[in-house]
Formats: structure tokens, C-alpha cells, sequence
């Protein structure tokens, strides 16, 4: 048997393996750092609880690295979780369902919702972000107006007094554990052996980084394509009943409605190219876990007001891609490559 | 196929106007005396500066998703500065500077680093949204000097405005800059095809970078305008104008692919989006459609052109198969039947 | 052919003198000297990664070279800028044209002047009338066919009075007729004394449209004088690297001859599509059948259709009996029949993938690589199995492809093909641009698949290449199949002339 030289799908080798670690160091660095200044930063039971803020963002941005592989960009994650939770409040309160019917049907049509915009991108070739933005007026719009159908003011919500559905994000694990950081860790072991593991996965990997090879390899890319936005959909639907438990079981249309940069931000700090073909499950988990904890943590440990998180965050994706197209500067890399023959030399 | 060009606007601008008929037909209320169409006008002067600034962002091929905060940083700076009693010139002047900086730097990103224009800006709309929370805080600028106030709902022709007019001329003479002149036509030169404008000697990156400068001046008049019109500015203000500018763009018959299109389509397209929440009161209908209308039009109208310029991709492409056998059709196939 | 350089001791228009230029640590130019004169068409040869291009560029100003110097009658100038160059009066007609596709013929061609509007309409309709084209100015330019588009290109040369004109690889993308007007094109500007560097892949070109000659290999140049001082033998060795041991791959073909008796593999009746019309033709087992025929004949187009990339018009496949006319590629694929497309870079390549992902991006289907879950034993596998047949060289399976030489990436994309175990390959034009020890090795791959009972429909616009590995030719005109060689009858001669639709008495009309 000669060396077998396979990577365990980026996660211990390969092109994003360097990418990884760097990620790891920031998130140490961010314990570190918090943790120095403000000790209750370290407290487990505080951070899980924490983890309910960020959450969403680690749900979607999982599957809408999917989508940018591809070479896509989905904008309209946001919008379609505040529809699922106000559908699920409908069906609940208007309609009389049972709260976990009234669930899956919800996600069903954050699936079908995904499904649409997927289709009009891969079939009609329309671009993503064009397609995704008419996607984010259409279902933000399509709560409003689902809400207003019930008799209870919007701004209150519709709250679902069901324990059961209550008992979804308040339940936990030995006493510790959210219910959802267990969901949030099935959730990503589905996406890393969907994407890493699995033909399924290869393929949007292919259709990528070369469409039209795809289809010369016998690939149906749009078919791909489409599945894609419908696994982002169905990501945000989950969000969307997560989140719904989550606020005391209100339903709000805007629920969601102001994740869309975070999103994008854990996508591409995660190391997805936003010109599709390369990207991880774990590069975007441990992006959205480090945007996460800057949230968490600046107000705790600097007392900066929430608001101002916009600042690190912003600053945190302009750094990492300027800082990532210096180093793809050929002039740069050559500069490097010089030094290292130099040191090289040195050595000898 | 000459008329094409001409031809996208002139849908939007088409659109428009039949939209306003059917308004009309459903309540005769809304064209009587022309206030409210005035109305509609007035009140998408800022959509009308923003999406043209988008517009030349869009037509190089690029996007900046940074303008709603770039709009709403100047305009909480102008306002804090008005409120503290600084000279309006002075505050204008600030205004525009930080529209241009900011501007610089997206272009610098762009153009110059060849980042992903949506990654870059949406960083930068981070970065900029931060700082206005850092200017206005919890508070609201609400002590705009009234003499300002008033300067939004002051008429000059009939019922229109003079922020009104004063963006006419403005969206018109750009137009012309942009058709007339030897280096309006290279924003959408670049934007056709980035590569072979190099081939002809158009500074390809000095053009991007303009764009964006010129984008940021806009969303920064824009911002001016929004602190005098509103009146007030909250953190949240100019949250949100980065996708209805992109929307009245598409509506305007720009292409998101660049190239195609002009700015006063995305005017007319502005002018759309801004009107549609207005004309649901005349058509009795709740505001909750806005979004739903604004989506679906916006989801028709890419779709349609993406077909049709697929398809006519696609028959260009075998007509020109076709034209290759048509003469061995011709010799051979005739001779064989 | 003009050898009109009375004005032999004349200042050249454009020198080149000792020009290095490296990209990261990749040295692309190894000192180039040319040398061009007014009126002359210098045909410059070289196979990819040549440098041809960079050296273009470098003239063009898009990039700034390591050293050397540069001269434009005589003077040294520095071309930091397209402009630079513009104003220097050279100019590039680009490989594939680079118009603004929204924009009209005259909008494109007038843009990037100072001049006003309406002196340049007038110029140009001057232009165009004293050299005889007709052009309607009001078309858009994503209407233009190739040919067209670099009329346009080469008038936006002419009416920025370019001494200089640089012409890559013309005639790649242009049809028989066009390929005429072009040249027709060329000699009247040469006439003007316009000196032209005509950058070709092609030799028979060489003689037909130049008068001089400059052949480039691996960042020098070779060979250079005027195009009467070489033969078509010299040309070829200057292309060659000189330790080449040439016909290495040519061990006697002890081939068994195919059987003709049994059913074929590959059989097209009256298929018709976008591009090609009637055509008829059958493969055997373990047979390679040659397509011949000029770019624009209509053969890359049969081929995709075939393989479901494209609405088929009329007719049927079979293969091996079955029906598969107007499938799906995956349903292609599956019945036993792969396409290996004729641009790698376009259509096969996954650049940024690695070797295995490359491998196998064609097996994804059927159970070879797993129900769902990726086999990755299987894929390590197969792909060390191509590998190792092919003597691929790579640093390892997880080596990004577009890393890889020419000759490396075509035979991956080959193996790509072979590992979904088909009856019958097409290869369109599997040795386009890549060198000569590559080339040796994908002809032995076909030998080999021959050996093993794989047909082959082999695509070339290189005859010789299908002199050498044909048991049976056709040669495709303007869409059609107009002649078919048995193996006796193949050669040079008679497969050039059918593929230029001149078919002669020894050759039976199909």
C-alpha cells in the first residue's frame, strides 16, 4: 500500500487548511484578548447563553456559502426568515394548526421561497444578486402582508403560547447546553459531509470554479445551482423558527431582517471566494463563531455600545480582503519569493 | 436593434407613465390638478440622486452597496453641524468631502486592490454605518435649522420643488456628459468590456475609481438633502437606500452585468420605486404591498431580459452556425433532391 | 509573394532588443531581438507559452518588461501605458476581438479619440470607402460576426494611423471565405507600408501572407529572416526543442486491422444541428477515424451536439444499436460515449481544483465513486491510475490543475474522459498548443486505446496528425462530409485539399 495523500476535506490538509488555522488563531486571540479584560467573557454558562445572539447568522451562512461556491450570492436569507416566523404564527393563531405542523410548513415555504429565486437564477440566468435582492423585497413584503391578515397589531407580534415550541430554545442539555447550539452542531455536520464529503458536494465545488466544464463532465449545473438557494432557504426557515422561539415566541415580520451582512461578512472572512469555487463549512462556522464573539464581547468586556459592532465588523472584512489581495499580488508574491531564495542561500 | 439602446429607458419611462394611468383610472383623484404626481416627483429626489450615483457604479460593471450609509453619515454630520450652528457652506462643504473620501476609498478597493466590489463596499458600509452611530448615538439630530427645513417644500415651477428642479437639471446635464462627451462614454466603455478599453487607451482603473467618487458625491448630496427634507436624523437614517437604488437602477433598464443603460433611466426608475408606496394610498390598498409590488416588478422585469438576451444570444450564435452551411446546403442539397 | 524591402538599410519601424520579463519566478522572455521594417508582414510563430503574447504585451504597453529596450524608428521609448503605445502608432488586434458589445460599430471604433464627432464620422467613411469595406455603422456590435468584428478592430488601427499593426492569431475563429477577405485585407495595408506582425499557429499561413518569419520557443527566439530563405521543414525544426527526438512516438504501428465486418460503435445517419447538415459516418471497434476539415467546418459543433450540449435538427445517433440522439450529456456519458472539448481551458479544465477532482468529474454519476458519499479509495484510485498510464507529471493528487503545462492539463482531461470506461472517445484537437514531448505521449495513449478496443474520432486541423494515427479519414466542408480516405489514401495532399472543399479523383465523394 504506497502513501495515500487524500485530505480529510480540508479540515486536517488542502487549500484551505492554512485559511483555517489562521481563523483559529483569531478566535484564541479573541478569548485572549476578552477574556484578559473582563473575566466574565470566560464564563461558560454566559457565552452559551450568548450564542443565542449569533446563532442565526452560524445557521445561514453555512448554507450560503453553498450558494457562493457556486458563484452566487444570496441576499434574501434575511427576508425569508421573518416570513417563516410570521408563517408560523398565521398558521398557528389564524388557523388553529398544531405549533410543530405550522413549523414544517413554515420551512417548507422558506424552502419553496428559495426554490423560487433559485430557479429564476439557474434557469433564466439572471444574475444572483439581482435575482436575491427582488427575492428580499418579495418575502419582506410577503410577511407584512401575511401578517396584516391577523387581527393582532404587527409591531406586538403574534405570540404562540405553545411550551412545547417555547421549550425549543429554552430546553438544555445537562443543564448547560441550548437545545440549539446542539442543532446549530447537527446542522453543521449535515452541511460538511453534504459539501465535503458527498458527491452532491463535489459537484457544486465544480460547477464553481468551471460552469461550462461542469456540463462538459455531464453535470446538470443548474439543477445544482438551484438546489443550492433551496438549502439557503430552507437554513434561513429553520432560523426563522428558531429565532420565533427564541424572542418569547413572537412572531415578527422582521425577524431576521438585519442579518444580511453578517452573513456575507462570515462567508467571505470564512474564506469563500465571492467568485465561487472555493469555500468551507468550518472556514464559515468558525467566521461566523469569531464575528459572534465580537458582539458578544465588545460590549461586555469595552462597554462599546451594540450599535457601534458595525465598525469591527466592517473594518474586520475590509482588512481580510485587502490584506487577501495583497498577498495574491504577483509583484508581492515575487518580492516573497525573492526573500525566502534569499534566506534560503542564507542558510546554506 | 439600433433603437434598443434608446429603448430601455424609454420602457421605464413608459412604465411610469401607465402606472400613473392606471393609478388614475382606479381613483380619478389622483391626476386631478397634477399635485400628486407633483407629489410623487418631490418626494424621490434622494432615491433620484442615490440611484444615479448607483448608476455609474452599476454601468462599470461594479456595485456600491455602501451608499445608504454614506448618505447617512453626511447627513447626520451636516445636521450636527447645522443644529451646533456652523455656516450652511461650511457644512456642505464637509458633506461633499466625506462623499468624495469615501468614494476615493471604494474605488481604491476596487479598482486599484481588485477586490469584489460587493464584498468591498458592503465592509465599507460597516465601517461607515458605525461611525454614524458614533455621531448621532441613541440622540437624533433634530434641530435643523428651519430656514433649511423649508427650503425642501419651497416651489418654483407650479408645484414641483426647487430640490425638485435643481436634480432635473443636475440628472440632465449628467446625461449629457455622459452621451455627449469623449470621456462620459468610457464609464460604460469599461463597463462593456473592461479589457478592451485598456486596448484603446482608456484608463480603465482611473475611470473606476471616478465612478465611484462621483457615486459618493451623490449619495453625499443625497444626504444633504435627506437632513433638510426629513428634518431629523436617527442612526438608522439612509439604512436600506443601497437596495432600492440598485432596484431603480434595474427598473431603469440599467444591466447589473454593466455597460448598458444611462442615468436618467435610473432616475425614472428612482422615480418608480419612490412613487409605488404613494400610489397604494390612491389605489386604497394597504402600504404592506410596497415591498411585495416593488419585488415582483423588479423579479418580472430581469427575468424577461434575461430571456430575451438570452435567446437572442442563442439565435445570434446558430444563425451564425447556419450561415457557415448555407452555401454547401445550397450547392449540394439542391442538387440532391 | 512582395519582397518589396527595397528599403533594406532603412530605420525599422519598431525594434525589439534584448527583453527579459518574468512573471513571479517564472522567466517568460529570454532576451528577444526583432526587428520589423515598414511594409513587411513578419509572421511570428510559437506554440503556447511560447511568450508570444507577453512580447505583444510588452509592445502594447499593458505590461512593462524587466529589461531590454525598445525603439520605434529609431528611438528608444518607454511603453508604460496603452496609450503610450497607441500614440506610438501600434496597434493590436486582439485574438478574440475586444469591442463593447453594447455599443455600435462606429461608437466602437471612434471611442478613445479626441477628435469631434463629426471629423471622425468623416474620416472613417473616407477610410472605409478608399479601402473598399462596407460596414454598416449603425449595427450593434454584438451583432458582428468574428470576422466583423476584426474589420472593426483592424479600422480602429488604420484610422489611428498605425504604422504598426499587430495581428494575434486572425484566422483562428474565422471561416475559409473570411480568411481570404483578411488577407486580401493585409496585403493592401503592407502596400500602404504598414509593417504588420501576423501572429499565427498556422504555417501554411506563413507562406502565403508574409515576408518575413520569426519563430518563438520558450521565451527566445529561434529562427527570423525573410520567409523565401526557409522551407516548411526548417520552420517545424525551429518549433521543435532542439534534443527532440523526433518520430519517437512513431514505433511500428503493428496494429490488427479493425474488423469491418462487425456492428459499429458510433454510427450518425443524416445528422443534421446547428452548424453541420447531413452527416453521415460510422466507427468501428477499436477504430480511429479521422475528421478533417479547416476551424468553422462545422466538426466541434457535430461533436457537442452528439454529446447533448446542443438541439439536434434531424437525423440519429446510434451507439453500439442504441438510440441516444438528443440525450442528455450525463445520459451520453452513461451509454458509453465521452467528448473530450476541443477548448481545455473553456470547457475541461477545473483550474482550481486539484488533480483527482479533475480526474473524476465525469464519474460522478452511477455508483463507481459511491451512493452518495464521495469513495475517496476510489477516486485516489482512478486518479493514480491515469496518472501513472499517462505519466502525468504532478507534485501530488492534490496539485491545483492550473499549475500544470499545456501538455499535462490536455492529458488530464483526457483521462477524465477514459475513466467513465466509454466505447468511444471523441478528442477535438487533443494536441492543440501543447509541446512536442506532449504531443508524442497523447499519441501514444490513442495508440494504446486503440490496442485496447476503444474507438476514437480524432478532430484535427492538424493533417498530420491524422496522417499518422488514422486507420480511416473523412474530411468535413462548410458543415458537410464531402470526401472519405481509406487508410491507403491518406495523406497530406489529398485531406488539405478536401478540407479546403476541393475534392479530387482520389478521393470517393461520400
Amino acid at each position: 500500500m504506497k502513501k495515500r495523500s487524500f485530505s480529510l476535506g480540508g479540515l486536517t490538509k488542502g487549500p484551505n487548511f492554512g485559511w483555517n488555522m489562521f481563523l483559529v488563531i483569531v478566535l484564541i486571540a479573541e478569548f485572549i484578548i476578552f477574556g484578559m479584560k473582563n473575566s466574565k467573557f470566560l464564563r461558560v454558562s454566559l457565552l452559551l447563553n450568548a450564542s443565542n445572539d449569533f446563532l442565526p447568522i452560524c445557521f445561514i451562512s453555512i448554507f450560503v456559502t453553498f450558494v457562493m461556491i457556486t458563484g452566487g450570492i444570496d441576499i434574501q436569507a434575511g427576508s425569508i426568515v421573518g416570513l417563516t416566523s410570521i408563517v408560523i404564527g398565521i398558521l398557528w393563531q389564524e388557523l388553529g394548526l398544531n405549533v410543530w405542523v405550522a413549523v414544517v410548513l413554515a420551512v417548507i415555504v422558506a424552502g419553496c421561497c428559495g426554490a423560487l429565486s433559485g430557479f429564476f437564477v439557474a434557469y433564466c440566468r439572471v444574475q444572483a444578486m439581482v435575482v436575491t435582492l427582488g427575492g428580499s423585497f418579495l418575502y419582506s413584503g410577503l410577511a407584512l402582508l401575511v401578517a396584516s391578515l391577523s387581527s393582532t397589531e404587527m409591531y406586538k407580534g403574534l405570540s404562540i403560547e405553545s411550551e412545547s415550541f417555547r421549550a425549543f430554545t429554552k430546553t438544555k442539555l445537562f443543564g448547560v447546553i441550548p437545545l440549539q447550539i446542539i442543532l446549530f452542531l447537527v446542522m453543521l455536520l449535515i452541511a460538511y459531509i453534504l459539501l465535503h464529503r458527498s458527491k452532491y458536494g463535489r459537484k457544486i465545488y465544480l460547477v464553481g470554479v468551471n460552469p461550462s466544464a461542469a456540463e462538459y463532465s455531464g453535470v446538470n449545473s443548474r439543477a445544482v445551482i438551484m438546489s443550492t438557494y433551496i438549502l439557503s432557504g430552507i437554513a434561513a426557515g429553520i432560523t426563522g423558527v428558531f429565532m420565533t422561539s427564541q424572542f418569547s415566541n413572537t412572531a415578527l415580520p422582521s425577524h431576521g431582517s438585519t442579518l444580511t451582512m453578517s452573513i456575507i461578512t462570515a462567508c467571505v472572512l470564512g474564506g469563500t471566494l465571492s467568485t465561487g469555487g472555493k469555500g468551507s463549512v468550518i472556514g464559515t462556522a468558525l467566521a461566523a463563531i469569531i464575528i459572534g464573539l465580537v458582539r458578544f464581547g465588545m460590549p461586555l468586556c469595552f462597554n462599546i455600545n451594540k450599535q457601534y459592532l458595525d465598525i469591527p465588523i466592517g473594518l474586520l472584512l475590509v482588512v481580510v480582503v485587502v490584506g487577501r489581495a495583497v498577498a495574491s499580488n504577483p509583484a508581492v508574491i515575487a518580492k516573497v519569493g525573492k526573500l525566502r531564495k534569499k534566506d534560503a542561500a542564507g542558510a546554506r | 436593434m439600433k433603437k434598443l439602446f434608446k429603448a430601455r429607458e424609454m420602457t421605464a419611462f413608459l412604465f411610469l407613465v401607465a402606472l400613473f394611468l392606471v393609478v388614475g383610472v382606479i381613483n380619478p383623484d389622483f391626476l386631478r390638478g397634477g399635485e400628486n404626481i407633483a407629489a410623487c416627483f418631490n418626494g424621490a429626489i434622494v432615491y433620484i440622486l442615490v440611484a444615479v450615483g448607483m448608476a455609474f457604479t452599476i454601468l462599470i460593471g461594479e456595485i456600491d452597496v455602501s451608499v445608504g450609509s454614506n448618505l447617512g453619515l453626511v447627513a447626520a454630520v451636516v445636521g450636527t453641524m447645522m443644529q451646533n450652528g456652523e455656516s450652511w457652506i461650511k457644512a456642505f462643504l464637509f458633506g461633499l468631502i466625506i462623499g468624495i473620501i469615501v468614494g476615493l476609498i471604494n474605488g481604491w478597493g476596487v479598482a486599484v486592490m481588485k477586490i469584489p466590489s460587493l464584498i468591498f463596499t458592503l465592509g465599507t458600509n460597516g465601517v461607515l454605518r458605525g461611525m454614524m452611530f458614533l455621531m448621532v448615538g441613541t440622540k437624533q439630530v433634530t434641530d435643523v435649522p428651519v430656514a433649511f427645513k423649508n427650503l425642501s417644500s419651497k416651489s418654483v415651477v407650479g408645484p414641483l420643488t426647487v430640490f425638485f428642479c435643481c436634480t432635473v437639471v443636475l440628472v440632465a446635464v449628467i446625461q449629457l456628459l455622459m452621451s455627449r462627451t469623449k470621456r462620459g462614454r468610457y464609464f460604460i466603455a469599461v463597463g462593456d468590456n473592461a479589457g478592451g478599453a485598456d486596448l484603446v487607451g482608456i484608463p480603465a482603473t482611473r475611470t473606476k475609481v471616478l465612478a465611484y467618487v462621483i457615486c459618493g458625491i451623490l449619495a453625499a448630496v443625497a444626504g444633504i438633502l435627506f437632513c433638510s427634507r426629513a428634518g431629523q436624523v436617527t442612526s438608522l437614517s439612509g439604512n436600506g437606500y443601497e437596495m432600492k437604488a440598485v432596484a431603480a437602477c434595474v427598473l431603469g433598464g440599467i444591466s447589473l452585468s454593466g455597460g448598458l443603460g444611462s442615468v436618467v433611466g435610473a432616475a425614472v426608475g428612482a422615480i418608480i420605486m419612490s412613487s409605488i408606496s404613494y400610489l397604494l394610498v390612491f389605489m386604497k390598498l394597504s402600504s404592506y404591498y410596497d415591498n411585495v409590488i416593488t419585488g415582483i416588478v423588479l423579479l418580472i422585469i430581469v427575468v424577461l431580459d434575461a430571456l430575451m438576451q438570452h435567446r437572442s444570444a442563442v439565435n445570434n450564435r446558430h444563425a451564425r452556425l447556419v450561415a457557415r452551411t448555407a452555401t454547401a446546403g445550397v450547392e449540394k442539397g439542391g442538387g440532391e433532391q | 509573394m512582395g519582397t518589396n524591402e527595397t528599403a533594406g538599410k532603412a530605420v525599422p519601424l519598431l525594434s525589439v532588443r534584448s527583453i527579459y520579463k518574468s512573471f513571479g519566478l517564472n522567466a517568460v522572455l529570454k532576451g528577444i531581438d526583432l526587428d520589423i521594417m515598414p511594409g513587411e508582414v513578419l509572421a511570428l510563430i510559437g506554440g503556447n507559452g511560447a511568450g508570444k503574447s507577453t512580447l505583444m504585451k510588452i509592445i502594447m504597453g499593458i505590461y512593462t518588461h524587466d529589461s531590454g529596450e525598445l525603439s520605434i524608428n529609431g528611438q528608444a521609448v518607454a511603453m508604460n501605458r496603452t496609450s503610450d503605445a497607441l500614440a506610438q502608432g501600434i496597434y493590436m488586434v486582439p485574438q478574440e476581438p475586444l469591442l463593447f458589445p453594447n455599443m455600435t460599430v462606429e461608437e466602437n471604433i471612434v471611442i478613445g479619440f479626441d477628435k469631434s464627432k463629426a471629423e471622425l464620422h468623416k474620416e472613417l467613411v473616407d477610410t472605409m470607402a478608399e479601402i473598399g469595406w462596407n460596414l454598416d455603422l449603425g449595427r450593434k456590435a454584438n451583432s458582428l460576426s468574428i470576422a466583423e468584428q476584426q474589420l472593426v478592430e483592424i479600422l480602429r488601427g488604420i484610422l489611428r494611423h498605425a504604422r504598426l499593426l499587430i495581428l494575434d492569431e486572425p484566422t483562428s475563429a474565422l471561416t475559409f471565405d473570411e480568411v481570404k477577405s483578411l488577407f486580401k485585407v493585409v496585403n493592401d495595408l503592407r502596400e500602404k507600408g504598414i509593417g504588420i506582425i501576423y501572429i499565427t499557429h498556422r504555417l501554411a499561413e506563413v507562406f502565403d501572407i508574409s515576408t518575413h518569419v520569426a519563430i518563438m520557443r520558450d521565451g527566445t527566439i529561434t529562427i527570423q529572416g525573410p520567409v523565401a530563405n526557409f522551407t516548411r521543414e526548417d520552420l517545424v525544426k525551429g518549433l521543435l526543442p532542439p534534443d527532440a527526438e523526433e518520430g519517437a512516438h512513431k514505433e511500428a504501428i503493428a496494429a490488427k486491422p479493425v474488423d469491418y465486418s462487425t456492428q459499429p460503435v458510433l454510427e450518425l445517419q443524416d445528422f443534421s444541428g446547428y452548424g453541420f447538415d447531413h452527416i453521415s459516418l460510422k466507427v468501428w471497434p477499436g477504430e480511429i477515424l479521422g475528421v478533417a476539415g479547416v476551424v468553422g467546418a462545422g466538426r466541434t459543433e457535430m461533436a457537442t451536439t452528439i454529446f447533448g450540449m446542443d438541439k439536434v435538427l434531424g437525423g440519429k445517433v446510434l451507439l453500439k444499436g442504441q438510440d441516444i440522439t438528443g440525450q442528455k450529456t450525463r445520459q451520453v456519458i452513461a451509454a458509453g460515449l465521452n467528448y473530450v472539448p476541443e477548448d481545455r481551458h473553456l470547457n475541461g479544465l477545473f483550474k482550481i481544483c486539484d488533480v483527482s477532482a479533475n480526474t473524476t468529474s465525469a464519474s460522478l454519476f452511477g455508483g463507481t465513486l459511491g451512493k452518495f458519499l464521495l469513495d475517496r479509495r476510489q477516486e485516489y484510485d482512478i486518479t493514480e491510475r491515469y496518472v501513472q498510464n499517462f505519466r502525468t507529471k504532478v507534485t501530488g493528487h492534490d496539485q491545483l490543475t492550473g499549475s500544470l503545462s499545456g501538455g499535462n492539463q490536455q492529458k488530464i482531461v483526457i483521462g477524465r474522459s477514459l475513466a467513465t470506461e466509454p466505447g468511444i472517445v471523441i478528442l477535438d484537437e487533443p494536441t492543440r498548443g501543447i509541446d512536442a514531448a506532449a504531443r508524442g505521449d497523447v499519441y501514444s495513449i490513442i495508440h494504446q486505446l486503440r490496442e485496447q478496443g476503444v474507438s476514437v474520432l480524432l478532430i484535427s486541423s492538424d493533417m498530420e496528425e491524422i496522417v499518422e494515427l488514422a486507420d480511416r479519414a473523412v474530411t468535413m466542408y462548410q458543415g458537410r462530409i464531402n470526401a472519405e480516405f481509406q487508410k491507403e489514401e491518406i495523406n497530406q495532399d489529398n485531406l488539405m485539399a478536401a478540407a479546403f472543399g476541393i475534392v479530387g479523383e482520389g478521393a470517393k465523394e461520400a
